[in-house]
């Protein structure tokens, strides 16, 4: 199996185009850091000596607010969520008078999280289809391994150039933001709140958990990709079907979801399981449970459908 | 002889349309068997059906007594293959190409692998771009692939397809080369009739997805042979041998007198010839080709229907 994917691995970077998609990836990531640094009005640190007693305004305001009885629900736990954060800061003195740093760049640059998924879809559907345009497929399954293992061994493969491509992204990220913006003296953390308690965590740890949700979508995506790659063994159909859904998918479900109570089944609707953590969901009911089953419902028909379609295919052509 | 490659009753169903019909043949160990059929008689399908990349509908195939249909794995390990031509990735080296196959099979060495390159004569090309390969050493390369593993059935879909003459020579060699020294047993389809006489033991005809017939080369062209005796003065030599000859069938031809007799019969018949004073510039042997007894027999199958 590891021979295999070191195969596969060794046709992806051997190809100009890859080498291609990185580049395009870490210049993607100077150019924001760029933008960032010399922008004028730039992210100058809000030298407010009176930060707590701003704090402290905040919360009054909040306060007053809480007090309407007809507040809906959302906005509700939302000032109380705010109001809660604002104490902590206040008790543990916590300034918000922070500069801009490196780990803010990382936290900006999850943005680019799309451009990974970009690429990671082209590889996905080329990884198959392209061994039928060149006519390779047949070279490749007259050897002793079973179809399964040589298609599992290419999704494995396209997950790993997923991991890959988002840990250059983060590693990139956090080295150019370090030189350009440096590092926080100490360490900030980062503050969230859950069951009506305040927690600290650690911004590090907390930056891997926000990229790897934001990751859902793009391994969602990818597997389509993949299977549609697999399946009717056209990348330009697996790519382009990939891609308008990658730009168009949310909004559409996002439109879907405020005249249809149906739109929740849509896999849009659920790859983006921030939306339980900090925000409100797309339609009122959805739990995270409920998204994590119908995300792993599609995928086992993605992967379902490419695994069956592939080991039953006549190789004729 | 041991058998090595089996096929026991294999059928091929296409939307309802019979591809392969019941098809039954063995190929022994040490032998090049040619496939030989006009296009669309289904030698490809059949090919294919042997490797695996395409399922049967009935019947199974054994290559060293493992099914294909039940064990592919393991059958399939015996078996080196070039499906049509031999297409690589383009923009690896012809020794990433090998490395990658040998990548996929258990224990070859990097040793091996260049073993291989030397038996193909690809050694000083092959860590070149397989882009800039030319067809004839992208083929060398694709025979290079199917022998890493020291298969005992070889099998080559057109082999020939798009070479030149030297090329086809050279696939010619190796093939022949590998049979009898390495006792494989090699599977040539083809349609050039030619190329495959030269090159083949023994030579199935496919038809419309029916095995025709099963011949050994030598008898296949030799059932019949003419002799063709360039000699001076024509017809008094034809009186005088059908008088001493009379069950043999002669006519006069262009340059003398055609005979159709078994091989033992000339010395004989050219000494008599020469006792009669007969002025002999020559003889030759025009036997039968290939090509006119494959029209022969397929033009006999489209009869019978």
């Amino acid at each position: 199996m590891i021979q295999l994917i070191r195969n596969e691995w060794m046709k992806i970077w051997k190809r100009p185009a890859t080498l291609v998609m990185i580049v395009i990836l870490l210049i993607a990531v100077l150019l924001l850091g760029a933008f960032n640094k010399y922008q004028s009005s730039g992210f100058s640190v809000p030298d407010n000596e009176n930060w707590q007693h701003g704090l402290e305004l905040e919360n009054k305001r909040y306060k007053e607010m809480l007090k309407d009885e007809h507040l809906p629900s959302e906005t509700r736990n939302y000032y109380t969520k705010e109001i809660a954060l604002n104490e902590y800061r206040i008790t543990h003195d916590l300034s918000t008078n922070i500069e801009y740093s490196a780990w803010d760049f990382v936290s900006d640059n999850i943005q680019l999280i799309s451009i990974v998924g970009l690429f990671t879809i082209i590889i996905a559907a080329g990884i198959v289809a392209n061994e039928f345009n060149w006519g390779t497929v047949k070279l490749l399954l007259i050897r002793p391994l079973s179809r399964t293992k040589i298609l599992l061994s290419k999704y494995l493969t396209v997950l790993f150039f997923g991991f890959i491509a988002l840990f250059v992204l983060f590693a990139f990220s956090f080295a150019l933001g370090a030189i350009l913006f440096g590092l926080p003296e100490e360490a900030y953390p980062y503050l969230y709140y859950s069951d009506g308690v305040v927690k600290e965590q650690s911004i590090f740890i907390h930056l891997i958990g926000f990229y790897g949700l934001n990751s859902i979508s793009l391994i969602m995506l990818t597997t389509m990709a993949f299977m549609i790659s697999s399946v009717f063994r056209n990348s330009s159909l697996a790519i382009g079907i990939s891609i308008f859904l990658m730009f168009m998918g949310n909004t559409v479900t996002f439109l879907l979801a405020n005249w249809f109570d149906w739109a929740k089944y849509l896999l849009f609707a659920n790859t983006d399981l921030t939306q339980y953590f900090d925000g409100t969901p797309l339609v009122s009911g959805m739990t995270l449970s409920f998204s994590i089953i119908m995300l792993l419902v599609y995928f086992i028909v993605f992967i379902g459908l490419a695994f069956w379609v592939f080991k039953k295919r006549d190789v004729a052509a | 002889m041991t058998s090595i490659v089996d096929l026991k009753n294999v059928s091929k169903v296409i939307k309802g349309r019979k591809i392969i019909d019941s098809l039954s043949f063995q190929v022994e160990e040490g032998e090049v068997f040619g496939f030989l059929g006009p296009n669309g008689a289904g030698k490809t399908t059949t090919i294919r059906m042997i490797v695996g990349l395409i399922s049967m509908s009935d019947g199974d195939i054994f290559i060293c007594n493992e099914s294909v249909r039940e064990q592919f794995e393991k059958a399939i390990q015996h078996v080196g293959a070039i499906v049509e031509n031999p297409e690589m990735y383009k923009f690896l080296s012809g020794y990433e190409n090998l490395l990658h196959y040998a990548r996929m099979m258990k224990g070859i060495s990097k040793e091996k692998i260049m073993e291989t390159v030397e038996l193909v004569g690809l050694t000083e090309r092959i860590h070149d771009k397989v882009r800039t390969y030319s067809l004839g050493m992208r083929q060398r390369l694709g025979l290079a692939q199917s022998l890493l593993h020291d298969p005992k059935v070889l099998i080559l879909d057109e082999p020939t397809n798009g070479l030149d003459p030297a090329g086809i020579r050279e696939i010619r060699d190796h093939l022949r080369m590998l049979a009898k020294e390495r006792k494989m047993a090699v599977i040539v389809s083809s349609h050039l009739l030619s190329e495959m006489e030269m090159m083949c033991d023994r030579i199935g005809i496919i038809q419309e997805g029916k095995l025709v017939d099963v011949q050994l080369v030598k008898d296949f062209v030799a059932v019949e042979q003419v002799f063709e005796i360039e000699l001076n003065p024509v017809d008094t030599a034809i009186n005088y041998l059908k008088n001493v000859y009379p069950e043999v069938q002669m006519t006069s031809s262009e340059l003398g007198i055609s005979l159709t007799v078994t091989r033992d019969k000339i010395p004989e018949i050219i000494k008599t010839l020469v006792l009669q004073d007969f002025h002999i510039f020559g003889i030759k042997e025009v036997s039968k080709t290939l090509e006119d007894r494959f029209l022969e027999l397929t033009n006999q199958g489209e009869g019978q229907k």
